[in-house]
């Protein structure tokens, strides 16, 4: 019970307190990017969700069982780059049989999810924090989730920005920097709420 | 030693990957349409835009879609490029 209680507050920690977006600055690029339609981002955070837990799932053991026990550990970034590169191949090919639409709206931030630091960010600091499985598992989840949850709000509030009657000189991307920035405000009011 | 254990792993992972990708290429194969792809050839191929398409990928899935019916709309394509494609139109409908 209470390392299932530990699991769910890391997820919670990752996901609102420590969020990679808004606290840590990863992959702003899909952020700013794909957030026009709240459809796209949907699309565009379960497709990161994907790849973030995979590349977990897939780095963690090739990191301590054959990195470390070979004394290679400083092959790690390339390794992690290798997976996850892969991983988004998969990804596309998948979206591209079976939603062509989603395919055609995410268009070239697809592929772009392969150099989103947010995803060798995760890989890199679980191995660098030297995080057990499930520690690292519970972090990729909650900084997956986190992606999807303020790119998914993000993408709401430009909706509504869109018909907002924004003065000309913000109209469009300057109003969206605005926003991320006092949404990152609001997020760092989050911030100690849990102590692990 | 270390050396060759680099090299081992990341020419086996590399190894790995490609062989799991190129059978998933298999499995999610998507049919395309092959007139989009060899209409696209015969344009010039500039990506100029002058057609109002983004690139001529995008006007050469409208010519075949049958939105755009005159390849002339292509303003670099010389005359008997056009030619050429309206013919090729024809025979493949």
């Amino acid at each position: 019970m209470n390392s299932l209680l530990v699991f769910i507050l890391a997820i919670i920690n990752g996901m609102l307190i420590d969020n990679v977006i808004l606290s840590r600055f990863y992959g702003i690029c899909p952020f700013l990017g794909v957030s026009k339609k709240t459809n796209s981002a949907l699309g565009m955070g379960v497709a990161v969700i994907f790849v973030i837990v995979l590349a977990t799932i897939i780095t963690w053991p090739i990191y301590n069982f054959i990195l470390v026990k070979a004394n290679i550990q400083y092959l790690d970034t390339i390794v992690y780059i290798l997976v996850i590169a892969s991983l988004v191949q998969f990804v596309e090919m998948f979206i591209k049989k079976y939603s062509p639409s989603l395919y055609k709206s995410l268009g070239v931030y697809l592929p772009l999810i392969t150099t989103n630091c947010a995803v060798l960010g995760v890989a890199q600091g679980n191995t660098d924090q030297g995080l057990s499985f499930i520690d690292s598992l519970a972090n990729a989840l909650g900084t997956s989730f986190g992606f999807l949850v303020v790119i998914f709000i993000f993408s709401c509030i430009r909706y509504r920005l869109e018909t907002a009657n924004t003065p000309k000189c913000l109209k469009g991307f300057p109003i969206a920097l605005i926003t991320a920035a006092l949404m990152s405000l609001a997020f760092l009011g989050l911030s100690g709420i849990i102590e692990i | 030693m270390e050396v060759l254990y680099a090299f081992l792993l990341l020419g086996g992972l590399g190894l790995f990957f490609g062989i799991i990708l190129s059978i998933c290429g298999k499995i999610f194969y998507v049919k395309v349409d092959t007139r989009v792809e060899n209409v696209k050839n015969m344009l010039p191929n500039y990506n100029c835009g002058s057609c109002g398409y983004p690139g001529c990928a995008g006007l050469a899935e409208a010519l075949v879609k049958g939105e755009v019916n005159d390849p002339s709309r292509c303003k670099p394509c010389k005359k008997e490029e056009a030619e050429k494609i309206r013919n090729y139109l024809k025979e493949n409908k």
